[in-house]
């Protein structure tokens, strides 16, 4: 056997003592577990999140469309409160003017 | 260490494995990387159990049985190599001053291989593990350099150091018996 082989055989593996793997098992079980997300999970969240954001959206565009109708509703309300005052004005000048002549 | 000798309950791709099987299945080599680094028994199976402790704490990240292996490779021979730097406080008997190993020994037999393990203990620490991961451990340079973070150049030759180093220490006990 040459020197090489000789190291080989001098350092070859051990078992360490025959509680070893007990005594890993006792003090792992009184430690927390730390597990990787299952994929499953992370395609549930993107999802969610894909539908939220949707959901959002929608909310968002019927909002502005609430907005703009009362908008318009208000812009007509005071439009037609003004033709209002301006008839009643020429309804009045109507009444001097017949009454001068 | 091959494919064929990985967990019989192989990994599902949620990183769940069987650790208790995981733990028989390398804690031989564990402890060896350890117990033949250090030459202290008792040393060595604490540090070993840290190793598995730790590995529990990691297995979520790890992908394959090779990354397992890899891993606790890796892990062993950095913490042995923290242990021996924490105790070089204490007196550590050289390799030139290492007692000749008694008498001329025929080849295989166990006197050779207590006196080998004993030059190997006297080596400095970097050359040391590389010996053991190169022997124990049947690692070409280039996963050593990998495990170690060093230069394949460097585990080269530290290898061939130590070797030339063992060589001489034990041709001059044995003669020049077959090495």
């Amino acid at each position: 056997m040459n020197l090489e082989d000789e190291i080989r055989t001098a350092l070859r593996r051990k078992e360490p003592s025959p509680e070893f793997t007990e005594r890993v098992l006792a003090r792992v079980s009184g430690m927390p577990v730390r597990r990787a997300p299952r994929p499953w999970v992370r395609w549930v969240a993107a999802m969610a999140a894909s539908v939220l954001l949707a959901a959002g959206a929608m909310g968002y565009r019927q909002y502005q469309g609430e907005r703009a109708k009362s908008q318009v509703l208000l812009a007509i309300r005071i439009a037609g409160g003004k033709l209002n005052k301006a008839q009643k004005r020429v309804q009045m000048l109507n009444a001097a003017h017949r009454n001068n002549s | 260490m091959t494919l064929l000798q990985m967990p019989e309950r192989a990994p599902s791709r949620t990183g769940e494995w069987d650790f208790a099987s995981l733990v028989r299945q390398h804690q031989a080599m564990v402890f060896s990387v350890a117990w033949h680094f250090l030459r202290d028994r008792a040393l060595a199976e604490e540090l070993a159990q840290e190793v598995f402790l730790a590995l529990h704490l990691h297995l979520a990240t790890l992908e394959s049985p090779e990354h397992i292996l890899f891993w606790l490779r890796k892990v062993t021979t950095h913490r042995a190599l923290d242990v021996a730097r924490s105790r070089q406080r204490r007196p550590i008997v050289s390799l030139e001053d290492a007692p000749e190993p008694v008498a001329v020994t025929p080849p295989g037999d166990p006197m050779l291989g207590a006196a080998l393990r004993k030059l190997v203990a006297a080596l400095p620490a970097k050359a040391r593990m590389v010996v053991v991961l190169r022997y124990q451990e049947d690692l070409d340079p280039t996963e050593i350099a990998a495990i170690l973070g060093i230069p394949i150049g460097t585990v080269k030759s530290q290898l061939q150091r130590a070797l030339t180093l063992l060589r001489g220490k034990l041709s001059r006990s044995r003669g020049e018996v077959g090495l």
